[in-house]
Protein backbone atom coordinates (compact mmCIF):
# COMPACT_ATOMS: atom_id res chain seq x y z
CA UNK A 1 0.00 0.00 0.00
CA UNK A 2 1.38 3.12 -1.12
CA UNK A 3 1.20 6.47 0.96
CA UNK A 4 1.80 10.03 -0.09
CA UNK A 5 4.86 11.73 2.25
CA UNK A 6 1.82 14.17 4.29
CA UNK A 7 -0.39 10.71 5.21
CA UNK A 8 3.43 9.07 6.19
CA UNK A 9 4.29 12.16 8.47
CA UNK A 10 0.37 11.89 10.01
CA UNK A 11 0.98 8.18 10.51
CA UNK A 12 4.46 9.46 11.98
CA UNK A 13 3.06 11.86 14.52
CA UNK A 14 0.00 9.68 15.41
CA UNK A 15 2.38 6.57 16.64
CA UNK A 16 4.50 9.29 18.18
CA UNK A 17 1.40 10.90 20.21
CA UNK A 18 0.40 7.36 20.99
CA UNK A 19 3.69 6.44 22.98
CA UNK A 20 3.60 9.92 24.18
CA UNK A 21 0.04 9.40 25.74
CA UNK A 22 -0.40 6.31 26.56
CA UNK A 23 1.48 6.26 30.28
CA UNK A 24 0.09 9.57 30.71
CA UNK A 25 -3.78 8.13 30.21
CA UNK A 26 -3.29 4.50 31.92
CA UNK A 27 -0.09 4.03 33.63
CA UNK A 28 -0.20 6.22 36.45
CA UNK A 29 1.73 4.86 39.50
CA UNK A 30 3.81 2.56 37.60
CA UNK A 31 7.52 2.58 36.79
CA UNK A 32 9.21 1.71 33.86
CA UNK A 33 12.10 -0.70 34.59
CA UNK A 34 15.67 0.67 34.50
CA UNK A 35 17.28 -1.75 32.18
CA UNK A 36 14.32 -1.65 29.39
CA UNK A 37 14.66 2.32 30.04
CA UNK A 38 18.64 1.75 29.05
CA UNK A 39 18.19 -0.83 25.96
CA UNK A 40 15.84 2.29 24.76
CA UNK A 41 18.20 4.75 24.74
CA UNK A 42 20.85 2.67 23.33
CA UNK A 43 18.57 2.14 20.40
CA UNK A 44 18.12 5.63 19.84
CA UNK A 45 21.85 6.35 20.13
CA UNK A 46 22.68 3.46 17.86
CA UNK A 47 19.87 4.28 15.53
CA UNK A 48 21.17 8.26 15.54
CA UNK A 49 24.83 7.04 14.62
CA UNK A 50 23.69 4.61 11.68
CA UNK A 51 21.96 7.79 10.45
CA UNK A 52 24.74 10.17 10.69
CA UNK A 53 26.69 7.02 8.68
CA UNK A 54 24.42 6.67 6.01
CA UNK A 55 23.70 10.70 5.60
CA UNK A 56 26.85 11.69 4.94
CA UNK A 57 28.75 8.42 3.08
CA UNK A 58 25.69 6.75 0.99
CA UNK A 59 23.79 8.55 -1.52
CA UNK A 60 20.91 6.27 -2.12
CA UNK A 61 21.92 2.36 -2.21
CA UNK A 62 25.41 3.68 -3.77
CA UNK A 63 28.45 4.48 -1.24
CA UNK A 64 30.05 8.21 -2.32
CA UNK A 65 33.85 6.88 -1.98
CA UNK A 66 34.76 9.56 -3.76
CA UNK A 67 33.59 12.40 -1.16
CA UNK A 68 33.60 9.63 2.10
CA UNK A 69 37.19 10.79 3.53
CA UNK A 70 36.96 14.58 3.70
CA UNK A 71 33.42 14.33 5.15
CA UNK A 72 35.04 11.59 7.26
CA UNK A 73 37.45 14.08 8.43
CA UNK A 74 34.75 16.96 9.04
CA UNK A 75 33.53 14.27 10.80
CA UNK A 76 36.14 13.95 13.12
CA UNK A 77 37.04 17.38 13.99
CA UNK A 78 33.25 18.13 14.46
CA UNK A 79 33.24 14.96 16.93
CA UNK A 80 36.76 16.20 18.68
CA UNK A 81 35.95 19.76 18.82
CA UNK A 82 32.02 19.44 20.33
CA UNK A 83 33.71 16.81 23.08
CA UNK A 84 36.14 19.40 24.17
CA UNK A 85 34.32 22.65 24.26
CA UNK A 86 30.90 20.40 24.96
CA UNK A 87 29.08 22.43 22.48
CA UNK A 88 27.22 20.76 19.44
CA UNK A 89 26.65 24.06 17.75
CA UNK A 90 30.75 24.84 17.92
CA UNK A 91 31.63 21.85 16.26
CA UNK A 92 28.45 21.44 13.32
CA UNK A 93 29.80 24.83 12.36
CA UNK A 94 33.39 23.80 12.40
CA UNK A 95 32.79 20.87 10.14
CA UNK A 96 30.40 22.61 8.15
CA UNK A 97 33.47 25.20 7.16
CA UNK A 98 35.53 22.35 6.55
CA UNK A 99 33.50 19.80 4.71
CA UNK A 100 32.45 23.05 2.50
CA UNK A 101 36.35 24.14 2.07
CA UNK A 102 37.29 20.57 1.31
CA UNK A 103 34.65 19.95 -1.48
CA UNK A 104 36.17 22.96 -2.92
CA UNK A 105 39.89 22.18 -3.20
CA UNK A 106 38.97 18.24 -3.95
CA UNK B 1 -0.42 27.60 43.08
CA UNK B 2 -2.53 28.04 40.14
CA UNK B 3 -2.26 26.16 36.88
CA UNK B 4 -0.97 30.28 35.28
CA UNK B 5 1.38 30.92 37.86
CA UNK B 6 3.03 27.34 37.49
CA UNK B 7 3.15 27.77 33.64
CA UNK B 8 4.78 31.51 33.90
CA UNK B 9 7.73 29.43 36.10
CA UNK B 10 7.96 26.74 33.52
CA UNK B 11 8.13 29.07 30.55
CA UNK B 12 10.98 30.77 32.66
CA UNK B 13 13.02 27.15 33.20
CA UNK B 14 12.23 26.69 29.30
CA UNK B 15 14.49 29.33 28.40
CA UNK B 16 17.74 27.23 28.48
CA UNK B 17 16.06 24.67 26.15
CA UNK B 18 14.58 27.20 23.71
CA UNK B 19 18.27 28.45 23.29
CA UNK B 20 19.09 24.51 22.56
CA UNK B 21 16.36 24.44 20.27
CA UNK B 22 17.05 27.21 18.37
CA UNK B 23 20.35 25.93 16.16
CA UNK B 24 18.90 22.60 16.43
CA UNK B 25 15.84 23.23 14.62
CA UNK B 26 17.41 25.49 12.42
CA UNK B 27 19.54 22.82 11.40
CA UNK B 28 16.66 20.49 10.79
CA UNK B 29 14.70 23.27 8.43
CA UNK B 30 17.70 23.59 6.50
CA UNK B 31 18.38 20.32 6.27
CA UNK B 32 14.61 19.50 5.20
CA UNK B 33 14.52 22.01 2.72
CA UNK B 34 18.04 20.20 1.10
CA UNK B 35 16.44 17.09 1.09
CA UNK B 36 13.11 18.26 -1.05
CA UNK B 37 10.60 18.24 1.41
CA UNK B 38 8.18 21.05 0.94
CA UNK B 39 7.30 23.87 3.82
CA UNK B 40 3.67 22.10 4.42
CA UNK B 41 5.41 19.14 5.15
CA UNK B 42 8.27 20.79 7.37
CA UNK B 43 5.37 22.16 9.35
CA UNK B 44 3.30 19.14 9.66
CA UNK B 45 6.24 17.14 10.69
CA UNK B 46 7.32 19.52 13.66
CA UNK B 47 4.16 20.40 14.77
CA UNK B 48 2.59 17.01 14.50
CA UNK B 49 5.73 14.38 15.00
CA UNK B 50 7.86 17.41 17.07
CA UNK B 51 11.17 15.01 17.69
CA UNK B 52 13.89 15.98 16.36
CA UNK B 53 15.46 12.57 16.44
CA UNK B 54 12.87 10.96 14.62
CA UNK B 55 12.72 13.83 12.22
CA UNK B 56 15.63 13.42 11.49
CA UNK B 57 15.65 9.72 11.27
CA UNK B 58 12.87 9.59 8.73
CA UNK B 59 14.50 12.51 6.58
CA UNK B 60 16.11 10.91 4.25
CA UNK B 61 14.24 7.52 3.99
CA UNK B 62 10.90 10.24 3.15
CA UNK B 63 13.04 12.46 1.01
CA UNK B 64 14.48 9.05 -1.45
CA UNK B 65 10.98 7.59 -1.40
CA UNK B 66 12.15 4.09 0.74
CA UNK B 67 9.41 2.30 1.59
CA UNK B 68 6.39 3.14 4.33
CA UNK B 69 7.45 0.50 6.53
CA UNK B 70 10.81 1.78 6.98
CA UNK B 71 9.75 5.60 7.61
CA UNK B 72 7.32 4.47 9.90
CA UNK B 73 10.12 2.02 11.74
CA UNK B 74 12.63 3.97 12.04
CA UNK B 75 10.66 7.03 13.30
CA UNK B 76 8.96 4.43 15.98
CA UNK B 77 11.84 2.71 17.08
CA UNK B 78 13.17 6.36 17.88
CA UNK B 79 9.95 7.59 19.26
CA UNK B 80 9.75 4.24 21.83
CA UNK B 81 12.15 6.85 24.40
CA UNK B 82 9.30 8.21 24.76
CA UNK B 83 7.35 5.90 26.73
CA UNK B 84 9.60 5.58 29.76
CA UNK B 85 9.60 9.66 29.82
CA UNK B 86 6.25 9.77 30.05
CA UNK B 87 5.86 6.98 32.34
CA UNK B 88 7.92 8.98 34.90
CA UNK B 89 6.05 11.89 34.34
CA UNK B 90 2.60 10.26 34.90
CA UNK B 91 2.44 10.12 38.93
CA UNK B 92 2.73 14.08 39.37
CA UNK B 93 -0.19 14.72 37.06
CA UNK B 94 -2.27 12.64 39.48
CA UNK B 95 -6.04 13.84 39.73
CA UNK B 96 -5.73 15.37 36.51
CA UNK B 97 -8.66 14.62 34.08
CA UNK B 98 -7.79 12.48 31.05
CA UNK B 99 -8.27 15.03 28.27
CA UNK B 100 -5.95 17.62 29.81
CA UNK B 101 -3.39 14.83 30.09
CA UNK B 102 -3.83 13.94 26.08
CA UNK B 103 -3.21 17.36 25.09
CA UNK B 104 -0.31 18.29 27.13
CA UNK B 105 1.25 14.76 26.24
CA UNK B 106 2.19 15.82 23.05
CA UNK B 107 4.69 18.27 24.50
CA UNK B 108 6.61 15.37 25.83
CA UNK B 109 10.11 15.59 24.48
CA UNK B 110 13.36 14.50 25.88
CA UNK B 111 14.37 18.28 26.68
CA UNK B 112 11.00 19.15 28.44
CA UNK B 113 10.77 15.66 29.97
CA UNK B 114 14.06 16.40 31.68
CA UNK B 115 13.73 20.10 33.38
CA UNK B 116 10.32 19.13 34.86
CA UNK B 117 11.32 15.91 35.86
CA UNK B 118 14.18 17.13 38.19
CA UNK B 119 11.71 20.10 39.29
CA UNK B 120 9.06 17.90 40.54
CA UNK B 121 11.70 15.63 42.46
CA UNK B 122 13.13 18.36 44.03
CA UNK B 123 9.72 19.82 45.43
CA UNK B 124 8.50 16.51 46.36
CA UNK B 125 11.58 15.68 48.66
CA UNK B 126 10.87 19.66 49.77
CA UNK B 127 7.62 18.84 50.93
CA UNK B 128 7.86 15.73 52.07
CA UNK B 129 5.75 14.41 49.03
CA UNK B 130 2.62 16.93 48.89
CA UNK B 131 3.60 18.07 45.63
CA UNK B 132 2.71 14.86 43.73
CA UNK B 133 -0.78 15.83 44.85
CA UNK B 134 -0.90 18.84 42.78
CA UNK B 135 -1.82 17.29 39.45
CA UNK B 136 -2.99 20.46 37.58
CA UNK B 137 -0.28 22.68 39.16
CA UNK B 138 2.21 20.47 37.77
CA UNK B 139 0.94 20.07 34.31
CA UNK B 140 1.10 23.29 34.08
CA UNK B 141 4.48 23.68 34.93
CA UNK B 142 4.93 21.11 32.48
CA UNK B 143 2.54 22.95 29.81
CA UNK B 144 4.93 25.46 30.33
CA UNK B 145 7.79 24.47 29.25
CA UNK B 146 6.55 21.41 26.89
CA UNK B 147 4.21 24.74 24.94
CA UNK B 148 6.79 27.14 24.57
CA UNK B 149 9.91 25.15 23.44
CA UNK B 150 7.30 23.71 21.13
CA UNK B 151 6.28 27.13 19.98
CA UNK B 152 10.20 27.62 19.69
CA UNK B 153 11.15 24.45 17.26
CA UNK B 154 8.14 24.90 14.79
CA UNK B 155 8.85 28.43 14.42
CA UNK B 156 12.28 27.33 13.90
CA UNK B 157 12.21 24.69 11.53
CA UNK B 158 10.40 26.94 9.31
CA UNK B 159 12.62 30.23 9.34
CA UNK B 160 15.63 27.13 8.77
CA UNK B 161 13.63 26.14 5.58
CA UNK B 162 13.19 29.99 4.80
CA UNK B 163 16.77 30.50 5.24
CA UNK B 164 17.84 27.51 3.15
CA UNK B 165 16.19 28.96 0.34
CA UNK B 166 18.72 31.78 -0.25
CA UNK B 167 21.78 29.38 -0.27
CA UNK B 168 23.51 29.67 -3.38
CA UNK B 169 24.71 27.42 -5.58
CA UNK B 170 28.06 25.50 -4.11
CA UNK B 171 26.63 25.16 -0.42
CA UNK B 172 25.13 21.86 -0.72
CA UNK B 173 28.16 20.17 1.30
CA UNK B 174 27.64 21.98 4.09
CA UNK B 175 23.89 21.39 4.32
CA UNK B 176 24.05 18.15 3.83
CA UNK B 177 26.82 17.99 6.61
CA UNK B 178 24.54 20.27 8.70
CA UNK B 179 22.33 17.77 10.56
CA UNK B 180 24.54 14.73 10.75
CA UNK B 181 26.96 17.11 12.70
CA UNK B 182 25.35 18.52 14.63
CA UNK B 183 23.71 15.32 15.94
CA UNK B 184 27.13 13.91 16.06
CA UNK B 185 28.52 17.18 18.15
CA UNK B 186 25.12 16.58 20.50
CA UNK B 187 25.90 12.99 20.85
CA UNK B 188 29.61 13.28 21.98
CA UNK B 189 28.56 16.07 24.15
CA UNK B 190 26.57 13.79 26.26
CA UNK B 191 28.31 11.00 26.09
CA UNK B 192 29.06 8.71 29.45
CA UNK B 193 30.40 5.46 30.49
CA UNK B 194 32.12 2.88 28.18
CA UNK B 195 28.80 1.23 26.47
CA UNK B 196 28.05 4.19 24.73
CA UNK B 197 30.91 5.46 22.67
CA UNK B 198 31.31 2.13 21.90
CA UNK B 199 28.03 1.90 20.84
CA UNK B 200 28.13 5.13 18.30
CA UNK B 201 31.50 3.86 17.01
CA UNK B 202 30.50 0.48 16.15
CA UNK B 203 26.84 1.69 15.10
CA UNK B 204 29.02 4.44 12.38
CA UNK B 205 31.14 1.66 11.52
CA UNK B 206 28.64 -0.97 10.68
CA UNK B 207 26.03 1.46 8.92
CA UNK B 208 27.58 1.06 5.52
CA UNK B 209 28.08 -2.51 5.31
CA UNK B 210 24.38 -3.02 5.99
CA UNK B 211 22.88 -0.06 4.01
CA UNK B 212 25.36 -1.88 1.17
CA UNK B 213 23.63 -5.48 2.39
CA UNK B 214 20.04 -3.23 1.79
CA UNK B 215 19.85 -0.32 1.34
CA UNK B 216 16.03 0.02 2.99
CA UNK B 217 16.58 -1.94 6.14
CA UNK B 218 20.41 -2.53 6.49
CA UNK B 219 21.32 0.40 8.57
CA UNK B 220 18.40 -0.15 10.67
CA UNK B 221 18.53 -3.80 11.04
CA UNK B 222 22.50 -3.06 12.17
CA UNK B 223 21.71 -0.09 14.66
CA UNK B 224 19.20 -2.49 16.15
CA UNK B 225 21.42 -5.08 16.37
CA UNK B 226 24.69 -3.27 18.00
CA UNK B 227 22.28 -1.27 20.85
CA UNK B 228 21.34 -5.34 21.56
CA UNK B 229 24.30 -6.21 21.86
CA UNK B 230 25.59 -3.79 23.44
CA UNK B 231 22.74 -3.90 26.09
CA UNK B 232 22.90 -7.31 26.51
CA UNK B 233 27.00 -7.51 27.15
CA UNK B 234 26.75 -4.85 29.29
CA UNK B 235 24.25 -7.03 31.43
CA UNK B 236 26.07 -10.06 31.33
CA UNK B 237 29.25 -8.25 32.74
CA UNK B 238 27.80 -6.20 35.47
CA UNK B 239 26.62 -10.32 36.36
CA UNK B 240 30.08 -11.46 35.77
Amino acid sequence: MAFSRLELIFILGASALLLRALPQLFLVGKSFPETWDRLLRYLSYALLCGLISITLFMSGARFESDRALYRGVALAVTIAIAYKTKSAVTGMLVGMVLVLLLSWLG
Amino acid sequence: MSFSARFSQGAKAAIPIWIAFVPSSLAWGIAAQSHGLTLQEVFLMSAWVYSGPAQFAVLVPLAEGKSAATVLIAGLLMNLRFLPMSTALAPFFRGVKRLPLLIASHVVSASSFIVPYLQFQKEREASGGASVADGYGNLGFFVGIGATAFTVWVVGTTAGFTVALGFPPGFEEALKFILPGYFAGLLVAEMKGKTMPLICFVSIVTAIPGALLNPGWGWLATAALVAIIGWGLEKWLSRA
